[in-house]
């Protein structure tokens, strides 16, 4: 606005005076006695055109601006192209600066920081309990429906249950669904309208209401050919017919555990009552205008004591509603490695910007008799820093546009290390405000950087400058800065290092960790029953019963087991008593241990050792005595010095009717123990159960030892399992390698990104203490020349200049220690059997990058020690 | 490099600057003022066109080697007058002196002999 308005401004002072000029001239002709009519007339013909004259006197004071600006590109443009060495260093350090950082980032902002993308997020909660004995976020459906009837805290409160796998027919072959059941209020809680179709109405969440579901967009489009026919379609989910009435987009995840790529969607049909004791729903609401947290939680918790008074074995009465806003219950499951990683990108941005700084006074430097000369033939001080401030920001945006296509070229493979662990807030895509951002940071170092020694080179004393310029011989002026920033670079460069060194370290010996099983020629995969055709405990343990029979019949299938959850995945825990339990153990101290319900051949496939006992037959059944085995950590916990063999533990006991169960277990045998929850976890209490005598199991993971690869082996189960039944489908075909290797994803994650961030710094570092040197030893030549001439060895001059970089390298390393011991300690949470001060890997990474800049000194070293006395005189 | 003014004038190039800074010395001036002054001072041999004149005007001006204000005419009407800068002095005196040895030279080419005689 203001520039138009002194633009109008100018034109219209230009025409004020050319008006004035006619006025004038016609005065003139009157004067001389002219008739006032022609006056007029006669005055505009001496004058000219007018508009001509205005048009030229305006162009006066503009055009001149841009003529610079273009002339100052076109000559930063050759200055680069004549020096392609700095130019390419300098480019792609902004490159993989600028990259990196747009890369990670946009996956943090995704994960951690980016607000949920619903409408109203900033009041949508997770509603939850503290003070309860299992812990964590999820409720039972009484809860539930005593939270939903105070209406004066939610505008909407909406259940989410995990179901498991559905079975789907009338889509093809028999299929195995990733499905969610949600209560009919959570699309308009979270304000999300579906791609196509409708959301489930209210009749739909009511018992005895229609029977619907939707589908998520990925598998609508894989499934179904993306047919916007298919609404109003009957699909059957376990034997039971419903009708198709929308599509949900493939934008729209929520964020929670276990929901993403969910491919069908179901209402929950609320009953009026419920004495379902299972905390099995989590819960999410969409608060008033108004209402705070702590108000929902003042009005919920009295509901709460409701319930406790008339369930006590269900809910304790010190229990009391809880409120975590849904985008902090997201971010908080991330836990500390986006944090990491953005901290490991801001090092690396700033070793980026200190290079490309350095970079620029080195060019300033070796320019200040350039500039000098410039200024003695007449350049304005303005006009220098003009050029000087255009060659940096020039060199800037190139190293922007190639950050860009980095960032573009190395975005998927970056995703493709993101563990499917990590939750994330829709989709991640490259963000387009993160690389506007970094662009921002790199042309303002341009700009920064490029104006010290543009000022520096107008403010210089010409005659001076001239006369030092002309004898290279001086390292006085910027030198201090320039030793800084390179002290600088490998400072933050090692505590990246060591960061990384640190988690490499804790990777491999995360890769050392011996599993307790082989995971060797083992293909795992699920098989769910639907409850409708299977609806007895004895239809399940048969179906189970034949189809392992079926695949132990298959040449090349060495032994079958299954199980409820696989090892290494995590699972179900629940408490227990000691039957006439020897050892008298207080009411605080739960007996709580893994529960697995396996069948005979798990160990056998697994090969896990029988420390112990006996383990499973094919006659331990319902009919026979209660059995359980039990691993060594549970045997040395619980029966510490005795062999818990022949002793009785009765599960669920201590958890309420409901968890009960019907009789207590005999301790048959004690295993090995293996990791149940994570390589880096340590063993816990684990309980076997066999199949047979746990009548609830409905999904099963089947594990088959083969002697060949067994990814070839699957078409053969797949028929196998059709002789079984021919409806059943398989799903989560994998080998236990890949379950191993899926278990690490979070750290392979991490230390991978880490361990990339440290090689790039260690480049940078290297580059920054090469270049500083060797600028300096072409500064020094005449020095080295004079020093030569007066009997100084080839050696001598090689060790003065490679002192030189040790010194600076050696400086560097030093304050970075300092910073690591400070910085490396916030990882311990992320570290495995490593500790954040670990001696060797501090030594290691300091030796590794005093040799490392050692080695980059050596070629100017070299250069030195090479000088000829009688050429390096002459240079001058 | 100056558009279209250097193809209007070129063959006052440089001139035309000599010409206005010399006419302003004796004070400022509006530049109807300026066009009469040159046209009375050169006995009305030169006529400056004022496509010529304006334009360098403002291009003297953001130089700074001139300085431009509105003052208030007899007549009660804003008219901008131009006035000589210390810095436009100094641009003066190295145009005059630029000016003689340009007319010296081009004198010793028009009339050799004479030139030399009074070397």
């Amino acid at each position: 606005m203001r520039f138009f308005g002194r633009r109008g401004r100018r034109d219209r002072e230009i025409q004020e005076e050319i008006d004035r000029h006619l006025q004038m001239a016609e005065q003139a002709h009157i004067e001389r006695g002219e008739a006032p009519e022609e006056v007029r007339h006669a005055a505009r013909r001496e004058f000219g055109n007018v508009d001509l004259v205005h048009e030229v006197t305006r162009s006066q004071w503009r055009g001149r601006w841009m003529e610079h600006l273009l002339q100052d590109i076109r000559f930063g443009a050759r200055m680069l192209r004549r020096n392609p060495g700095f130019t390419l260093v300098a480019v792609m350090t902004l490159a993989l600066g600028i990259g990196a950082n747009t890369a990670v980032f946009s996956i943090v902002n995704a994960v951690l920081l980016r607000p949920l993308p619903f409408p109203h997020a900033d009041r949508i909660y997770q509603v939850g309990r503290t003070g309860n004995r299992i812990g964590g976020s999820s409720i039972s459906l009484p809860i539930f429906l005593a939270w939903q009837d105070e209406e004066n805290v939610f505008e909407h409160l909406a259940l989410i249950r995990w179901s498991g796998p559905e079975t789907l027919t009338g889509a093809g072959e028999p299929l195995q669904v990733r499905s969610l059941s949600v209560s009919t209020e959570l699309f308009p809680a979270l304000g999300v309208q579906p791609a196509l179709g409708r959301a489930f109405l209210p009749d739909e969440g009511k018992p005895g209401g229609p029977r619907v579901l939707m589908l998520g967009e990925g598998f609508w489009q894989s499934h179904f050919g993306a047919d916007p026919k298919v609404l109003g379609r009957t699909l059957t989910v376990d034997g039971e017919l419903f009708t198709v009435v929308g599509v949900l987009s493939r934008d729209f995840e929520l964020p929670i555990p276990g929901a993403r790529d969910i491919q069908a969607w179901f209402p929950v049909q609320l009953p009026a009552l419920s004495h379902n004791p299972s905390n099995e729903a989590l819960c999410v609401g969409l608060l008033k205008p108004g209402i705070t947290p702590a108000q929902a939680e003042a009005a919920l918790t009295p509901l709460l004591a409701d319930l406790s008074r008339q369930f006590p074995k269900m809910i304790g009465a010190q229990e009391r509603a809880h409120l975590v806003r849904l985008r902090d219950f997201v971010s908080h499951r991330a836990g500390s490695a986006p944090l990491l990683l953005l901290g490991a990108v801001a090092f690396l941005l700033l070793i980026v910007c200190a290079n490309v700084a350095n970079l620029l006074l080195a060019r300033a430097a070796v320019r200040k008799r350039e500039m000098a000369i410039r200024a003695a033939i007449g350049a304005g001080r303005g006009r220098i820093i003009r050029q000087l401030l255009t060659e940096s920001i020039l060199l800037a945006l190139l190293g922007g546009l190639m950050g860009v296509m980095v960032c573009y070229f190395c975005f998927d493979f970056v995703v493709s290390l993101v563990p499917a662990s990590l939750l994330r807030v829709g989709m991640v895509r490259i963000d387009i405000a993160v690389l506007a951002a970094s662009f921002l940071v790199s042309l303002l170092t341009g700009a920064v950087f490029g104006l010290v020694p543009a000022l520096d080179a107008a403010r210089q004393d010409l005659n001076l400058s001239l006369k030092e310029a002309a004898r290279p011989s001086s390292t006085a002026g910027r030198g201090w800065l320039r030793s800084a920033l390179v002290v600088s670079e490998v400072a933050l460069a090692l505590v990246l290092l060591m960061g990384a060194a640190l988690l490499v370290e804790s990777f491999a010996r995360l890769l050392r960790v011996q599993p307790g099983f082989d995971s060797s020629h083992l293909l795992t995969f699920q098989v769910a029953l639907p409850t409708k055709q299977y609806d007895s405990p004895d239809k399940r343990s048969l179906l189970f019963k034949r189809a392992t029979q079926g695949f132990s019949a298959l040449p090349g299938a060495e032994q079958v087991g299954l199980a409820n959850v696989l090892p290494l995945r995590g699972g179900p825990d629940l408490l227990f008593n000691i039957v006439g339990g020897t050892r008298s153990i207080s009411q605080e101290t739960a007996l709580d241990a893994d529960y697995r319900i396996i069948s005979p051949g798990y160990f056998s496939v697994l090969r896990i050792a029988l420390l112990h006992g006996r383990g499973f037959k094919d006659t331990d059944d319902h009919a026979s005595q209660a059995v359980a085995v039990i691993n060594r950590t549970m045997a040395e916990s619980f029966w510490p010095g005795m062999d818990p063999i022949g002793h009785q533990i009765w599960i669920g006991k201590p958890m309420g009717p409901s968890w009960t169960e019907p009789m207590p277990r005999e301790i048959v045998g004690v295993v090995e123990d293996i990791r149940e929850g994570s390589l880096a976890e340590p063993p816990d209490a684990t309980m076997y159960i066999p199949y047979t005598q746990a009548p609830q199991t409905d999904v099963a993971f089947f594990l088959v030892r083969t002697t060949g690869d067994p990814a070839a082996f699957v078409p053969s189960i797949r028929s196998a399992l059709k002789n079984v039944d021919a409806a059943l489908p398989l799903s989560s075909v994998t080998t236990m390698e890949e379950v191993v290797a899926a278990s690490l994803g979070d750290w392979r994650f991490r230390t991978t990104l880490l361990a990339i961030f440290g090689g790039i710094a260690l480049f940078i570092a290297t580059i920054g203490v090469y270049g500083l040197v060797s600028y300096s030893v072409t500064q020094r030549t005449h020095e080295m020349g004079i020093r030569a001439a007066l009997g100084a060895k080839p050696g001598g001059l090689l060790r003065l200049v490679i002192v030189q970089g040790v010194k600076l390298a050696g400086t560097g390393v030093l304050i970075g220690m300092v910073a690591a011991l400070a910085l490396t300690r916030l990882m311990t949470g992320l570290l495995y059997g490593t500790k954040s001060t670990d001696p060797w890997t501090f030594a290691g990474v300091a030796i590794l990058l005093v040799l490392v800049t050692v080695a980059a000194c050596y070629f100017p070293a070299r250069r030195a020690a090479r000088v000829d006395p009688v050429v390096a005189l002459r240079y001058e | 490099m100056k558009g279209h003014y250097q193809n209007r004038i070129e063959l006052l190039q440089g001139t035309l600057d000599l010409i206005i800074l010399q006419t302003l010395q004796w004070g400022p001036q509006h530049g109807y003022g300026i066009c009469q002054a040159i046209r009375a001072n050169s006995g009305e041999v030169l006529q400056v066109d004022t496509g010529s004149l304006y334009p360098a005007l403002h291009r003297l001006e953001r130089q700074k080697w001139i300085g431009a204000d509105w003052k208030v005419s007899e007549n009660k009407q804003r008219v901008r007058v131009y006035r000589l800068t210390a810095k436009g002095k100094k641009q003066l005196l190295a145009e005059r002196s630029r000016w003689a040895q340009l007319q010296e030279a081009i004198a010793g080419i028009l009339s050799p002999a004479k030139g030399e005689s009074e070397a």
